[in-house]
């Protein structure tokens, strides 16, 4: 998981967890200067990103998240203002690569495929364009093969579903051999269960290719699902980013509905069971349905868990319905968005776990600071 | 229909064969002059785009009397364009075919730029931004994207102002007079008819006319009904 820290301007550090510097001549972050006035909307950017993983830019619709977007791809030019990916300068002082020279994938909120081309040559189109020397790390047959194209080549972009459409743009983005992908909230116009169809898609994009991820969202869930690192961004400025484990536990989350993140292995199914570890502790939970034992093979999930489906107690519980119980020390207490409630942050083998209580049960049992306790936990997502 | 046309005079063929060069040179240099215009007036937003399409407007409410009028003081051996080509050894516009045919890219300005501007409006700027995020630049664009997916808006601007041109009279009775193979167009060779109280030989024309306006109307009008449809999907 990559580390990182913002430059320090005005001697000001949001984010204490660093560990990998990230200076202004970086040949391994997305760097980025902007300032932007519209009306009362003041957009104020000096940071630089990872260009690693998944990245999530998360914020509330209207704090500046698709402008920022743009301002990478170059489909906005503010004066004055500075991008640079890695190594290749794409805005400074009066130089500025027009977006069709820039290495970038994009795919839009709303279906985007080009109405008069079938799938197959909207998959082609930026692939079409390449330059001759360029480098091809992705083949068309690879990215058809990936996002399950080959029944849709020959159809025209109004024959398909939502889901699909923004699977043939997400293949598309690939194509153009994109050394920065560019997501603006792919998924927000599609239903539910147009959303669980792509979903799948964009985290084995992330792991199997490689290519770093900018989303745009302002669904928890989703980022959750696939951020990395997550960038939490306010009223046009980034408030603060780092790797998401950590940053769900900003206090601006907890008022959305604090949950927590944990990284698990997977040590099979047994009775419909999928066994879990972390650490030295085991939990089960209900297989998902692809898990069947005899073609098995050991994997890594990322569990999701609503600080308000985490219960305490100072002793194990045996006469309890609840088999998930995890020992955990505590390692802080946080205001809630309720008065009565507490959230309880928790440090479980490393990771960190935030716990919903009311105040009136964390002062009933006398929780503090360093106590070993045991978290019951009633409800799981699997990703 | 054989009989009808067997009757037709010289005069008469000499008036369709110019109407339709009229009408085909209006027609080609507005889809080249619109395109850029029309283009800008669906992108911009200034002060001047209300101006610029008011102007354009212009040709829709005035008298053709009145345009026909300012162009021959214009092109006219005493008008600014006018005098100043005669000064560099060249003939004044007013009674000429070029003379007409700049009052006809004039007057059909607005049936070329209207059909254009709606069908980019349609079209909106997200493909052209989709096709630059894929490596296109704005030359590939227009071709690649543009073209194709506006392709409805440019035939209906093409017969619209093909038509509007055909129909013709004002303007180019004011500035050309009624030469003819220079400036007697077909609606003004109906007028001349009249006048001579040549009903029949009127009559034909004017019924020619009914049916090919008629028929490209038509067309239009079934070419919009699809670009809905496509446009909904």
């Amino acid at each position: 998981m990559s580390l990182f820290q913002i430059t320090a301007r005005q001697g000001k550090h949001w984010l204490a967890v660093t560990e990998q510097n990230c200076p202004r001549q970086t040949t391994t972050g997305l760097t980025l200067k902007l300032t932007m006035q519209r009306g009362d909307f003041c957009l104020q950017i000096d940071n630089c990103l990872p260009l690693r993983g998944v990245t999530a830019l998360f914020g509330r619709s209207g704090c500046g998240k698709t402008t920022l977007l743009r301002a990478i791809a170059g489909l906005d030019r503010h004066t004055g203002a500075e991008v640079q990916c890695g190594a290749t300068i794409w805005q400074q002082d009066g130089r500025f690569v027009p977006v069709h020279q820039r290495r970038i994938g994009m795919v839009f909120q709303e279906s985007s495929l080009l109405a008069h081309l079938t799938v197959e040559q909207n998959l082609l189109y930026g692939f079409k364009r390449l330059a001759k020397h360029a480098a091809i790390q992705l083949k068309p047959e690879q990215v058809i093969q990936m996002l399950e194209l080959t029944p849709l080549l020959q159809q025209v972009p109004s024959q398909l579903s939502g889901g699909q459409r923004q699977r043939v743009a997400l293949g598309r983005a690939l194509l153009s051999q994109p050394q920065l992908l560019l997501l603006d909230e792919p998924l927000a116009s599609l239903d539910q269960q147009s959303r669980c169809e792509i979903l799948p898609f964009l985290q084995s994009i992330a792991c199997q290719t490689g290519i770093p991820m900018l989303l745009v969202s302002h669904q928890l869930d989703d980022v959750v699902k696939l951020a990395d690192n997550l960038v939490l961004m306010q009223d046009g400025r980034i408030h603060s980013q780092g790797p998401l484990q950590q940053q769900l536990l900003q206090p601006q989350l907890a008022a959305i509905g604090a949950m927590s993140m944990l990284d698990a292995k997977s040590h099979g199914c047994n009775n419909h069971l999928l066994k879990l570890s972390i650490g030295q502790q085991q939990l089960q939970l209900p297989a998902p349905q692809h898990c069947d034992s005899a073609n098995y093979s050991p994997t890594s999930y990322r569990l999701r868990i609503q600080a308000r489906d985490v219960a305490l107690s100072l002793t194990p519980l045996n006469d309890s319905s609840v088999s998930n119980q995890l020992q955990v020390s505590i390692s802080g207490f946080n205001s809630a968005p309720h008065p009565a409630e507490t959230l309880v942050q928790l440090t479980l083998e490393g990771q960190p776990l935030q716990a919903l209580l009311t105040k009136h049960s964390v002062e009933r049992l006398g929780l503090q600071v360093g106590q070993q306790v045991y978290a019951q936990i009633k409800a799981v997502a699997l990703d | 229909m054989a009989e009808l046309f067997a009757t037709l005079s010289p005069q008469d063929w000499q008036a369709i064969r110019l109407t339709l060069k009229l009408c085909l040179y209006t027609t080609v240099i507005l889809l080249l002059l619109g395109t850029p215009l029309a283009w800008w007036l669906s992108l911009s937003d200034s002060k001047l785009r209300t101006a610029i399409q008011a102007i354009v407007a212009l040709p829709l409410v005035l008298p053709p009397t009145v345009l026909g009028f300012y162009l021959l003081l214009l092109l006219g051996p005493h008008g600014a364009v006018g005098s100043t080509l005669e000064q560099l050894g060249f003939n004044h516009l007013a009674f000429s075919f070029s003379g007409i045919l700049i009052g006809s890219v004039v007057y059909s300005l607005p049936f070329t730029v209207q059909p254009l501007m709606d069908s980019f409006r349609r079209m909106g700027p997200r493909p052209l931004e989709v096709a630059a995020t894929l490596g296109a630049c704005k030359l590939d664009q227009l071709f690649s994207v543009v073209l194709p997916l506006c392709r409805g808006g440019f035939i209906i601007a093409a017969t619209l102002t093909f038509a509007h041109t055909l129909g013709e009279f004002g303007v180019i009775l004011m500035l050309g007079g009624s030469i003819p193979g220079e400036t007697q167009v077909l609606s003004v060779l109906i007028y001349d008819h009249t006048e001579a109280m040549n009903y029949a030989q009127a009559q034909q024309l004017s019924l020619g006319l009914l049916v090919s306006a008629f028929v490209v109307l038509f067309i239009v009008y079934g070419l919009n009904r699809r670009n809905q449809r496509e446009a909904v999907l």
